[in-house]
């Protein structure tokens, strides 16, 4: 699960009326998770379902009515005036970034961290909810700077002057110097090369979804506020818009709508309509497990910021607008459930009886695990990610490229594909140990994979190895008979076998009515130098089963 | 007494001081005599004089000069240049350093040249002193020690080049036996007659019944030996597993190479989620694709994802093939498997555990390759009550009290997360995320029953379970740490 980090000042949380012990008592009990804290500021894990906790507003908007300091309104949020801005669009932008919504907020207060809060707010929501911009990012600009009505539109270059330069620079040199066009560029590189940007009656007032301009920087001081979300769904960008206003609200500014004019239509935003979600009240308890009844749903309700009232036997729940996880009546047996409080939900038996069962494979599997130990051999268990060098070329063996199930991206340099065999791996497990006390002998059972007919195939194989000054062929003989005799495998057929990771002539291969079941043999020098073995050292790697088939 | 120390004292006591190699002659292996004269110089039986002596390897380095030293070829090659070379054009910067400290040659500004010492080395007219060391020690084992005794310094130059590795160690030279080894011999004379090994003669030709057997030192050092052992990881996995059998859960498995699909999709994962990144996910170059046969299915699992997430969802992206991130995509295969069974078979509870894959940056706690235990419960009236009770029992056989608070999962509405305080690390620790299956994802598998659904990691118990710093520890397979490890502390 990936969370967000956010982090707040403490001295800005008890000014806000919660402390830090308050706060470590309650943020587990939404759901989220105190990450660290020093002496002055704390970082909270939040859940990528509530976005609305990336904000420091938001987070003690839902900790007030958690704590039922505050109760949530019943008429929910109000906007000023209506048609603040009007924003045209374009038909450039319309493949490369065709949605645009925006607000106006006024009377904002942005002293002290404020500012910084409302920037890491909209900077972690573009990062995970917008996927690094790439579905919805945000703009914050001076509204007292803006002249005019404003354009969104895309083109392939604009002379303006970025966030953080004094000088006027091209779309295309932002592109390759500025360090948020380097890192989100390919966001809207298309066909055409147009970049969408907005503009004023005067100027260029973003690159999108790179940069602001200089010329309407926001500072500690700025008063009023033009924000954009831009992107490529209208429901998430409407979403966005909603959340910002909301948390704009709550925080004492006034916010009023913005006209979006299309060649052939028209729509307000933000629009902060509540979601009414109905929730049947014996859902409630056949879902939690628990005896509530309407009256007391309602205060959990309300705890978790919803306004909610009873009609018969339903819960009628309004979902603020800055809700943007709700999807129906789940979310809200849920947050019923956090209301209630987790802990105070007595873990209850389930009826029915059930006949517990182990699966024939792994049954099977231990009891020749079973038998290796008891033949002496201690077991070894290596992982199935490897690569070419290990798993073939240290072995003398080679592989073509589609016979083996390949890794199409690893972090670590050392992973490229799925192990073919077992052996490589133990030969590797015996080069830690070379000071150790001889004879070491291991054993490991576990899948192997390979293609069959551009299909993947995943067996089950059994591998050994024995190193010690006397290990021989006849060892490894003994030792796979035995393993065989035990197996049931009976018609064995036992052939010299070429096979480059052992020893010419002293390798053989086991089969039984036709099927190949083993191959043993003394291992190779040159194979036993690449693991830096120094004695002599047996293996075999015998097929337990060809062909895994799972039951679903 | 030993039958051993016996000999060696009866030995010593016969001839007085013996040197250790004529002890050979005794009949005993050299381990043997060593370890009967450690134990009788613990009783104080003997005395003995040692002595140093010197042992040299000659390195792999060392081997190569034996044929021709860097110098030697310096000033081969500067005959062959006439005797004169520009600084530059010498590669060989240890035979010149070398051939420059031995007076063979002299370097005025950028310019080499040969001098009469030199010449006389590169034709071969005088030995080079260096190699007729290497030599000498090459041939005979006790050169070095007469060499380093009387302090040679080409012996020095030679370790500090690395051709050679000396190790300075202690030898028993003389052994004598002491008063008290003697009047231990002689109380030891009555054992004389009695039986020292067991054998068949002593068995059935009833020796047993007129001789006496000779006593052991019950307190003498042994061998150590190495029973065969179970790998720990597997020891747990089969403990977690008896843990769900005996709560009445059946186990079930799936494949580890499997389709964006059943990892991601079916369980409600948006297509843009960043979990399914290349950098966080192992997608597969061979093979690239998985087909969905079940096209019904697929359908359903379109719609529900439109519904859910207002996006246009791509086939292309759910057939892309990976190693499951999660045994979860079991889950999800058994829910559609067991969507309509005949009622009376429900709840139906399963279990499966096996192995997970993520592209991780590898570190103390990460590995790209983990263990996880997944379980679901089909059936009806399911409720987080219950979930809690199930995950309760569990942890409780392992020793462990959960607790449980909100958490989230795409596919579970409500979802838990339980985690417990742990006493020796002064710290909460997750344990395992779980919840009710949205009823989506029900719909979408073909079931109007209650899914109640729970994951986790397993590899992290080790770090209470065995004493271990690393995850990657554990699948090194030392012998030494298979050997030696502690049993797991359950």
């Amino acid at each position: 699960m990936l969370m967000a980090v956010v982090t707040f000042s403490l001295k800005d949380l008890k000014d806000s009326g919660i402390s830090i012990e308050a706060l470590k008592d309650l943020v587990p009990r939404i759901g989220m998770e105190i990450e660290a804290a020093s002496e002055d500021e704390v970082a909270i894990d939040i859940t990528p379902n509530r976005p609305d906790l990336l904000d420091f507003t938001g987070l003690i908007r839902a900790l007030n009515f958690f704590s039922e300091k505050k109760v949530p309104k019943e008429n929910g949020y109000t906007l000023k005036d209506s048609k603040a801005v009007e924003i045209s669009v374009t038909k450039n932008v319309s493949k490369i970034r065709p949605y645009i919504v925006g607000l106006v907020a006024r009377k904002v207060d942005l002293s002290g961290d404020k500012l910084k809060y409302l920037i890491n707010f909209t900077e972690k929501l573009s990062d995970t909810y917008g996927r690094k911009r790439m579905k919805f990012s945000t703009g914050i600009y001076n509204l007292d700077l803006i002249k005019g009505n404003l354009t969104y539109d895309a083109a392939k270059d604009k002379p303006f002057a970025p966030l953080g330069f004094q000088n006027e620079m091209g779309f295309s040199e932002i592109l390759e110097k500025h360090p948020k066009g380097i890192a989100y560029g390919s966001i809207v590189k298309d066909s055409t090369g147009n970049i969408p940007f907005l503009s004023d009656s005067e100027k260029v007032l973003s690159m999108i979804p790179i940069t602001n301009s200089e010329s309407t920087k926001v500072t500690n001081a700025t008063k009023n506020l033009f924000i954009d979300v831009t992107g490529t769904s209208l429901a998430s960008v409407q979403q966005v818009a909603n959340l910002l206003a909301c948390s704009l609200l709550d925080s004492g500014a006034e916010v009023s709508q913005c006209m979006i004019k299309y060649d052939d239509s028209e729509m307000l935003s933000p629009r902060l309509e509540a979601k009414e979600v109905q929730v049947k009240g014996t859902k409630i308890s056949k879902t939690l497990g628990i005896a509530i009844d309407l009256g007391d749903a309602i205060t959990m309700a309300n705890k978790m910021g919803h306004s909610a009232a009873r009609y018969g036997n339903t819960l009628l729940v309004k979902v603020p607008p800055y809700r943007l996880d709700v999807l129906n009546d789940q979310d809200i047996i849920e947050d019923l459930a956090i209301g209630y409080g987790y802990d105070n939900i007595s873990p209850l038996p389930i009826m029915g009886f059930s006949d517990g069962l182990p699966e024939e494979l792994r049954e099977f599997t231990d009891s020749v695990a079973l038998f290796m130990v008891g033949s002496g051999f201690s077991e070894a268990l290596n992982t199935y990610l490897t690569n070419e060098r290990i798993n073939s070329e240290s072995m003398r063996r080679a592989y073509k490229k589609g016979e083996t199930v390949g890794i199409a991206y690893a972090k670590t340099e050392n992973i490229t594909m799925l192990r073919t065999d077992i052996l490589p791996c133990l030969l590797k497990s015996l080069s830690y140990s070379a000071h150790e006390k001889m004879p070491q002998k291991l054993f490991e059972i576990g899948s192997v994979f390979s293609m069959d007919n551009s299909k993947p195939l995943e067996s089950h194989h059994l591998a050994f190895v024995s190193e010690h000054s006397k290990a021989d062929f006849s060892e490894a003989k003994s030792t796979v008979l035995a393993i065989l005799n035990n197996l049931g495998i009976r018609d064995l057929e036992i052939k010299k076998f070429d096979d480059k990771a052992f020893i010419e002539g002293r390798c053989a291969q086991v089969a039984s009515k036709g099927r190949h079941v083993a191959v043993f043999g003394e291992l190779h020098p040159a194979v036993l130098s690449n693991f830096n073995l120094e004695e002599p050292t047996i293996g075999a790697e015998v097929t337990l089963i060809d062909r895994i088939t799972y039951g679903a | 007494m030993h039958v051993y120390e016996e000999k060696l004292l009866k030995a010593l006591k016969s001839n007085g001081v013996r040197k250790l190699d004529e002890l050979g002659a005794l009949g005993m292996g050299t381990d043997s005599i060593l370890w009967a004269i450690e134990n009788l110089l613990k009783s104080g039986a003997i005395k003995v004089v040692k002595s140093k002596s010197y042992v040299a390897t000659i390195t792999q380095e060392g081997s190569k000069d034996l044929t021709l030293f860097p110098e030697e070829e310096l000033v081969k090659s500067l005959i062959k240049s006439g005797k004169k070379a520009d600084i530059s054009s010498i590669k060989n910067n240890i035979g010149l350093i070398w051939a420059k400290k031995n007076g063979w040659v002299e370097v005025n500004g950028n310019s080499v040249s040969l001098t009469q010492a030199g010449e006389e080395i590169a034709s071969g007219a005088k030995a080079y002193w260096q190699k007729d060391i290497l030599k000498l020690i090459s041939k005979d084992d006790k050169a070095v020690s007469k060499l380093a005794e009387s302090g040679d310094e080409q012996l020095d130059n030679l370790v500090r080049r690395k051709l050679l590795s000396i190790k300075e160690k202690e030898t028993i030279s003389d052994v004598s036996i002491t008063e008290t080894g003697l009047k231990m011999l002689e109380s030891e004379v009555s054992d004389e007659g009695k039986i020292s090994s067991m054998s068949r003669e002593v068995i059935s030709g009833r020796k047993w019944e007129t001789q006496r057997f000779k006593g052991y030192d019950v307190d003498a050092a042994v061998e150590p030996i190495y029973p065969a052992r179970m790998h720990p990881m597997h020891e747990l996995v089969n403990q977690i597993r008896k843990i769900w059998l005996n709560m009445g859960f059946v186990e079930v498995s799936g494949p580890i190479i499997e389709s964006a699909f059943w990892n991601f999709d079916a369980l409600f994962s948006p297509q843009d989620h960043p979990t399914r990144d290349m950098h966080d996910t192992f997608f597969l170059s061979n093979p690239s694709q998985i087909d969905i046969d079940d096209i019904t299915l697929l359908n359903k699992v379109r719609s529900m994802h439109k519904k859910g997430w207002g996006e246009p969802w791509r086939e292309g992206l759910a057939k892309k093939a990976l190693l499951r991130t999660h045994t979860t995509s079991v889950s999800a295969r058994y829910i559609k498997k067991f969507a309509n069974e005949i009622e009376s078979s429900y709840p139906i509870k399963l279990f499966s555990i096996g192995k997970a894959f993520r592209n991780e940056s590898v570190d103390y706690k990460h590995l790209a390759e983990l263990h996880m235990t997944d379980g679901i419960i089909i059936g009806n009236n399911l409720t987080l009550a219950n979930l809690m009770y199930i995950l309760e029992r569990f942890y409780s056989k392992l020793g462990i009290k959960p607790m449980f608070k909100p958490s989230y999962f795409p596919f579970v509405e409500p979802g838990v997360e339980a985690y417990y305080y742990d006493e020796r690390r002064k710290t909460y620790i997750e344990l395992c995320g779980g919840g009710i299956i949205r009823r989506e994802i029900a719909k979408a598998m073909g079931t109007s029953k209650t899914i109640l659904a729970w994951g986790m990691g397993i590899d992290r118990m080790m770090f209470n379970l065995l004493d271990i710093d690393s995850l990657a520890d554990l699948y090194k397979n030392d012998v030494d740490w298979l050997r030696n490890r502690g049993n797991l502390k359950i």
